[in-house]
């Protein structure tokens, strides 16, 4: 008996030792929803700014405290991500925790700087850091951007972006842009970051969705636009693509992680309107890469199934097999023109893919040391590829054939 | 030291008479006189009026006694079937007075011959009435047992909306005609054993003797021998007394007050114990499935029986975990919860003054408190214990910033939860378990809960009630019919769990198309 006591004893004393450290009441914490990133102003230092929910706005009625804003922001200069939480403890009452961290915002000076990967990286260490934090790129320094971003309807900051990031699985204008993923590409492939910003300049007389964030001609709402995305090579930002690449780059991956997503092309039976539509994907894109041939050749096919949504140009396809194949055939081309600019593009000014098709070369190779040495990035400079899409209409929209104008005209 | 002790608890039970037990096996003596003064000493008469007799004389001239106790003995048997069948015969000069008495003059079914005391004051407590012949070395004992027993009633404590809704009375026949009633079987064994030293009791060991593993009657029966206690008044002293583990939290016996919960145990080999005075059957041995289930779960459908498992299944883990899961989220792990809930609840505890293991025990408490003060409390109060709770535990507590809004949720569904639980063994074990899990869940989060539950199953795969091992036939896993978490239909219910070691393991041979 007196045994059975001394092991009890000496178990509850290891698991007093072992647990209580990690222990901590949660109205004792803050909790950090956004973080900022910038470069400081002197050399290899950086300017983090927190914005730290507050729990007793817009959560529970009992606790509603008036006038006090929905969360607060403030800026440190410090070497790195985690001696700037540390510092920031001196004007924060509660222990600073980064459980609840979900977006990382880098601002573009420091994400086209080499520190940016050893920031990151390093601020990895800290186990509280979650890998599912979204991470973009904002065009002015992430301080103003955060600042600058009070959106109406989302006055608690976390639930902004976490919406945010629903939409763009419906319309792949920006990438799906993690720190996990942005850590898996790291070594000479592309990671795409979402690329935001609060400034707008809007451009007009753009094709449909050709814009990069702050170009979208809007009047009003919040400031902030998120579209396009920053292309990062190697951890360090070398480059944008518009919102109409980033879509493409989307459909060009074998697992597409955009479900749906709208997009208008010129109708090829009457030049003067275009033809919007809702695309999907029902299979995966095929890909098939060739590493034996010089250069590469990589072949890809992208299934896709389109459902008419506005039909300005009032065409009956739903009764002519001429105009459908004619529209389908159009889609086709369309679409095959602007893959093979992005290709261009990603050939010229970049080392490298974002549509994960490495990871279907890669498993031509025995060792890893043999795909290292056969130097993906700049054998995709060189490759030939070829982009083809199988386009299948699938529906004409609820109704079956569009209105006639021309009899609605004659009752006038 | 020893001798004082002795001495002192000899001295403290001197002056008390002699157990039932005790009672000198003297023979009667052939003058009627002397016996039925001997009798009225050992019933203390006069100090002590239970003892009744009457004296009567036969047609023929010969004496006879007629003595019963009140309470136990029915006084309208007596008159009806005893006394005027004796006041009218005609016994002169025939031999064997006794048997001619036994066998052509009482009208009534049980009669026994008994030659000593102590046969008869076992007889007359137990309600029968003795005849004394003068002249006869010999007695009879007569069945005439009239104790005060209910009606059936309706179970109070295994409610069923669909089956029969019959429950055990106090009174040991009735017991035993309801379960002879569901149990159509030549083959049910009713063996007496008596318990207790001082007022003895009978109990009825019940088992299908072409079913049940003999070795296991053996051992139950080992056990009642085994208990040397001077009186046992319920089948619940009982069931702590046949326990190996009084200590532990577990249970080794179930009690059951459904006669149709009964007849099934004694179907699968089960060994099932009655008492008198007792409103339940003991059912030994027991795994944690006879905890689990209900009876409702065979009379209803396949799929009605089955949700209603599942629905259980959830509340068990919930009346476990739920609290000790919160602790271990808000103190611990405060990532697993989404911001939205999370900020919720910092927001909600913002002017709490207390740690949160410290309101939560203080919630858990006083739901325990009003749990027990709602079976104690008298009926017509009932309805007060129900608004002074939902207004402590929901409203002014949370008003008072005693303990925040969301934890009185999940205080709420983990008192619900632990409503669900069929048997109140398991009910109580689980209630007490969950403090157990709150303070693993304090220390390590949810390390500790999976340490403390890998701990606790382990302890609860490792015991044994009466040889059968408390998880069979899942682990260690024997052939049965499966009728665990989820029960297959009644059809491919053919095989009697072989845990239980039945001599005859098939319950029907399964047609040729049952195995589809």
């Amino acid at each position: 008996m007196k045994r059975g006591l001394w092991a009890i004893g000496v178990l509850l004393f290891v698991l007093f030792l072992s647990g209580c450290g990690a222990r901590s009441e949660l109205e004792k914490q803050a909790f950090v929803v956004t973080i900022g990133l910038d470069k400081g102003e002197e050399e290899h230092q950086i300017e983090v700014t927190f914005q730290v929910a507050n729990p007793q706005v817009n959560t529970t009625q009992g606790a509603e405290a008036q006038n006090e804003k929905p969360s607060d922001t403030f800026t440190i200069t410090a070497d790195d991500l985690l001696s700037a939480k540390e510092l920031a403890q001196s004007s924060l009452s509660r222990e600073m925790t980064f459980s609840h961290l979900q977006t990382i915002i880098v601002g573009e000076d420091l994400a086209q700087d080499n520190l940016f990967h050893r920031i990151i990286s390093s601020a990895m260490i800290d186990p509280e850091m979650r890998r599912e934090a979204i991470m973009m790129v904002s065009k002015e320094p992430a301080q103003e951007f955060i600042n600058a971003n009070r959106p109406t309807m989302e006055t608690r900051p976390h639930k902004y972006y976490e919406f945010m990031e629903d939409s763009w699985r419906e319309t792949g204008y920006v990438p799906i842009s993690n720190l996990n993923i942005f850590f898996q590409r790291t070594d000479g492939e592309l990671f795409l970051a979402a690329y935001a910003t609060a400034q707008r300049d809007p451009k007009h007389g753009v094709d449909e969705d050709a814009f990069l964030a702050g170009e979208v001609p809007q009047k009003g709402g919040d400031p902030v636009q998120i579209i396009g995305s920053a292309v990062m090579h190697s951890g360090k930002m070398v480059g944008k693509l518009n919102g109409e690449e980033t879509r493409i780059a989307q459909l060009l991956r074998y697992h597409n992680l955009i479900k749906t997503m709208t997009a208008s092309f010129p109708d090829p039976n009457n030049e003067e309107y275009r033809i919007t539509v809702i695309m999907n994907q029902k299979s995966h894109t095929r890909i098939k890469v060739n590493t034996d041939q010089s250069p590469l050749k990589i072949e890809v096919e992208v299934p896709v199934r389109v459902q008419i949504n506005s039909n300005l140009s009032l065409v009956d396809y739903t009764t002519s097999k001429k105009k459908r194949d004619h529209l389908k055939k159009s889609i086709e081309k369309d679409m095959e023109k602007a893959s093979d600019s992005l290709i261009d593009k990603l050939q010229e000014e970049f080392v490298g893919e974002p549509f994960v098709w490495y990871a279907h070369a890669r498993k031509d190779f025995w060792t890893a040391k043999d795909y290292v040495d056969y130097n993906w990035g700049q054998k995709f400079k060189d490759a030939q590829v070829d982009i083809s899409y199988d386009v299948t209409i699938i529906n004409y929209g609820e109704q079956l054939r569009p209105p006639t104008l021309e009899k609605l005209d004659k009752e006038d | 030291m020893g001798d004082f002790l002795k001495r002192l608890f000899e001295g403290a039970g001197g002056d008390q008479q002699a157990s039932a037990n005790d009672v000198p096996k003297d023979p009667f003596s052939t003058n009627l006189d002397d016996n039925g003064k001997r009798l009225e000493e050992l019933f203390l008469f006069p100090l002590n009026d239970a003892l009744k007799f009457r004296e009567l004389t036969t047609q023929s001239g010969q004496r006879v006694k007629v003595l019963f106790v009140t309470g136990a003995a029915d006084t309208d048997k007596i008159s009806d079937y005893v006394i005027k069948p004796l006041l009218n015969s005609e016994t002169e000069g025939k031999q064997g007075l006794t048997d001619e008495i036994m066998n052509h003059v009482l009208t009534i079914s049980g009669t026994e011959k008994i030659s000593d005391f102590q046969a008869a004051v076992l007889k007359l407590i137990n309600g029968n009435t003795v005849i004394l012949i003068d002249g006869e070395k010999e007695g009879i004992a007569v069945e005439t047992a009239g104790f005060e027993s209910r009606q059936v009633a309706e179970p109070t404590r295994e409610i069923v909306i669909k089956g029969p809704k019959n429950a055990f009375v106090e009174s040991n026949d009735i017991n035993h005609s309801l379960i002879r009633r569901q149990v159509k079987d030549h083959r049910l064994v009713s063996e007496t054993a008596m318990v207790g030293v001082e007022s003895p009791q009978k109990i009825s060991i019940l088992y299908l003797d072409h079913i049940v593993d003999r070795e296991l009657v053996k051992k139950v029966k080992d056990e009642i021998d085994q208990i040397d206690k001077a009186a046992i008044l319920t089948l619940s002293e009982l069931e702590e007394l046949l326990e190996e583990r009084p200590y532990s939290l577990i249970p080794s016996t179930l009690s059951t007050e459904r006669p149709d919960r009964a007849a099934s145990f004694l179907n699968e080999g089960h060994v099932v114990l009655l008492m008198d005075n007792s409103p339940d059957a003991l059912i030994a041995p027991v795994t944690f499935w006879a905890l689990f289930h209900t009876a409702e779960d065979q009379f209803l459908r396949w799929a009605y029986g089955n949700f209603a498992r599942i629905i259980r299944t959830i509340a068990l883990f919930l009346a476990l975990l739920m609290p000790a899961i919160y602790v271990a989220v808000v103190t611990f792990h405060p990532e697993l919860i989404p911001t939205d809930l999370l900020l919720a609840i910092a927001a909600s505890r913002e002017r709490v003054p207390f740690p949160t293991l410290l309101e939560l025990l203080l919630m858990e408490i006083t739901f325990e408190i009003l749990r027990e003060a709602g079976i104690r409390v008298p009926a017509p109060l009932g309805s007060t214990i129900g608004i002074v709770g939902a207004l402590i535990l929901g409203q002014a507590a949370v008003q008072a910033n005693l303990v925040s809004p969301l934890l009185v949720v999940v205080i709420a569904i983990t008192g619900l939860a632990s409503f669900a639980i069929p048997d109140i063994g398991l009910s109580v074990m689980t209630r007490i378990i969950r403090f157990i899990f709150i303070a693993a869940a304090f220390f390590m989060g949810f390390v500790g809960i999976a340490l403390a539950a890998t701990a606790m199953l382990a302890y609860a795969a490792s015991l044994k009630s009466f040889g059968v091992p408390f998880f069979a036939p899942l682990s260690p896993h024997m052939p049965s019919s499966r009728d665990l978490f989820l029960r297959p239909i009644l059809k491919k219910q053919w095989l009697r769990p072989l845990s239980m070691r039945p001599r005859d393991a098939i319950r029907a041979k399964p047609k040729g198309r049952s195995g589809s």
